[in-house]
């Protein structure tokens, strides 16, 4: 058992009318004093996860444990006191208050939390000084650099000294000088005593970490060859927000792509028949399946690899195959 | 969280500064219609109070309106004098004409009444009061001079006094003279008259006649202007309409704009509640400094309308007062943006 115990956790969602799931049934630890990384291409759940560690997202199912808060189930007073003192927050963009200075921006969650004010500002130049911008105090967003902004978001990520600080994509809007500044940072800060999380898509803080999450799609039969699959009229080959790494072209019958909308009801998109292939764009592209497929009479298909896909089909992606999901 | 949101809104100062000046200029619009409605009572009751009178007699059947009295024979003053507890009943003669200044026609109330009564004794910023036939004393918003010369009904009066605020429906000018040139100018020299001023007090009215009080005389003059009055009114009510609107497009934008500090601040420990709080600090803030401003600005306005404009010291008062709820209306558009923020969003 880690500090941090994440089980079976499941986020789902509404957009644009459809259901999405960006983490499905996801499993992690990590223990205290680690830099850990979650690393993935966008869309892949980072910035879910880590919403969800902050308290600040709750999932649809599955737990999150810290330090032995159970942080899912918590609410009101528990949940805001667990905002406030026991997790950091640095936002991706900063996400500073442009009307405020450096030093107001760092007092800002001291402010909230009922801080003095003498006191606020106390800490809030300390900690300033700690990420090297006691010369920045007064200035205010619009007149520091990216890395500047950077600094004074994880300096007040810091100011209730929390136990677990997310930073999502830290390095995002930095250039390779202002990166590097920032990293040594987030190495310094996950001590014993303090955890800390960073989203990323950006390896080369892999290299850095003391633990690295890869949170895109794990494909186990890429090496597969051809097979035969054979479907029942109704049986469901694949679901909307599965992750999955085979191609099919369909031989006999045909099958039904379609997508579950929020409200329970399905839109169907296509009828794949005889000679067509489907399901290429979320094994060639590494995202999961963005509709379900399902036989509409009793089918026969040939599953393929992508490689093999790009055999049997050298002019795929001209559309003349109903691609999809 | 009170000076996150002053740091906004000196952050935001030019939006801040336009919409108060919009608003600022729509409450003293507001402020000055005010005024205009309460000019109306106000200059009826100098005139009324200027008689000197405690009782009121006209002919029966005549409504207690100051300028539309029926005229009845002026030897009924008679049966009014001699009515027990009167100290003094003088007639006067109270009609709205037409005056010529050197061609130039302007709209007056003329008041005919004894020399030496107390009608004629008018407060005077210049001159004197009416000594005998011929003389007037008029209102400076004639804009008569004295030694000047006005023509009403072929009679030709040199005006030796100059009054102020003795006024009727909404700012035409009374002109005070003798009671025979007012015969003589309205009525063709016909002994008649439009009421009896009495002093003292009056048990009951001589037959044919009947008596107001000046409150009945005043309310009832005043009744002759309600259509204005009302019409004001509602101008009044549509310009807080506007001004409300003004400052809750001024809070809806800022709102708008910071959708994303709300979901920050909300990710930091921020409570719906204070976010709302913020968001009406700034709106009421607005919305009193542009009363403030209101108030400044129209007093250099008056000049700008003929009619008397009269702010009540209640007005003082009721505008900051109204501002402030004014203001709090306004945020309310706000509210759901406050109380909708997703701190999640604080990642996107």
């Amino acid at each position: 058992m880690g500090d941090l115990e994440v089980r079976d956790l499941t986020v789902e969602f509404d957009s644009g009318g459809y259901r999405v799931r960006p983490l499905d049934n996801l499993s992690i630890d990590a223990e205290d004093g680690e830099l850990v990384v979650l690393l993935g291409p966008s869309g892949c759940g980072k910035t879910t996860l880590l919403s969800c560690l902050s308290g600040l997202l709750k999932p649809t199912a599955g737990s999150i444990r810290y330090q032995g808060i159970e942080v899912e189930g918590l609410t009101g007073t528990e949940l805001s006191a667990y905002r406030q003192k026991t997790v950091g927050v640095v936002f991706q963009a900063f996400n500073l208050l442009a009307s405020l200075s450096a030093r107001k921006n760092v007092m800002v969650p001291m402010t909230l939390a009922g801080v003095g004010r003498k006191d606020a500002v106390t800490r809030a130049d300390a900690l300033l000084e700690r990420v090297a911008l006691s010369e920045r105090v007064t200035h205010r967003p619009g007149q520091m650099s990216g890395g500047q902004q950077q600094r004074v978001a994880i300096a007040r990520a810091l100011v209730h000294d929390p136990p677990l600080v997310v930073a999502d994509e830290p390095t995002a809007h930095l250039d390779h000088i202002q990166v590097e500044g920032i990293l040594v940072l987030l190495r310094e800060l996950a001590a014993p005593g303090r955890m800390v999380v960073v989203s990323t898509h950006d390896d080369r803080i892999t290299h850095i970490a003391d633990r690295v999450i890869e949170l895109s799609p794990q494909f186990s039969k890429v090496d597969a060859g051809p097979e035969q699959v054979t479907l029942a009229a109704g049986e469901v080959l694949f679901e909307q927000g599965d992750r999955g790494d085979l191609v099919y072209e369909v031989l006999e019958g045909s099958v039904e792509i379609y997508r579950e909308r929020s409200d329970g009801t399905e839109e169907v998109l296509a009828s794949i028949v005889a000679g067509n292939y489907f399901g290429e764009i979320g094994p060639m592209l590494n995202l999961p399946r963005s509709a379900s497929a399902r036989a509409e009479t009793a089918t026969r298909l040939t599953s393929m690899n992508v490689r093999a896909f790009r055999q049997r089909f050298p002019r795929s992606g001209d559309g003349a195959h109903e691609p999809g999901a | 969280m009170f000076g996150i949101t002053i740091s906004d809104l000196l952050y935001r100062r030019r939006q801040f500064i336009i919409a108060i000046f919009g608003a600022g200029l729509v409450f003293a619009m507001t402020f000055l219609l005010t005024g205009l409605t309460n000019g109306f009572s106000v200059e009826i009751d100098q005139t009324v109070t200027g008689f000197h009178a405690d009782v009121w007699v006209v002919e029966a059947g005549t409504a207690p309106r100051l300028s539309s009295l029926n005229p009845f024979n002026v030897s009924q003053v008679a049966a009014v004098a001699s009515t027990p507890g009167v100290t003094s009943a003088t007639p006067v003669i109270v009609i709205p004409e037409t005056a010529d200044r050197s061609g130039t026609p302007s709209d007056v109330v003329l008041i005919g009444a004894p020399v030496g009564s107390g009608p004629l004794q008018q407060p005077l910023t210049s001159g004197s009061p009416v000594a005998g036939p011929g003389q007037a004393v008029v209102d400076q918003r004639l804009g008569a001079t004295l030694g000047s010369q006005v023509t009403i009904g072929g009679q030709a009066f040199r005006v030796v006094g100059i009054t102020s605020n003795r006024t009727m429906l909404g700012g035409i000018p009374n002109m005070y003279v003798t009671l025979g040139d007012a015969q003589a100018a309205a009525f063709q020299g016909v002994p008649i008259i439009s009421a009896v001023v009495v002093t003292g007090t009056l048990g009951a009215a001589p037959s044919g006649l009947v008596a107001y009080t000046n409150q009945q005389m005043e309310a009832g003059t005043l009744d002759q202007v309600s259509t204005a009055v009302s019409s004001i009114n509602n101008s009044r009510l549509f310009m807080w309409v506007i001004a409300a609107v003004i400052v809750a497009s001024l809070v809806y934008v800022t709102a708008l704009e910071r959708t994303k500090d709300f979901a920050v601040l909300k990710a930091l420990g921020a409570s719906s509640g204070r976010l709302f709080l913020g968001l009406a600090f700034q709106a009421v803030l607005v919305a009193l400094i542009a009363a403030v401003l209101a108030i400044v600005v129209a007093q250099f306005m008056t000049g700008l309308f003929s009619q008397p404009v009269v702010f009540p010291t209640s007005a003082y008062v009721t505008l900051p007062l109204s501002a402030l709820v004014v203001g709090l209306v306004a945020s309310l558009i706000a509210l759901r943006r406050a109380v909708g923020a997703d701190p999640a969003k604080a990642f996107g």
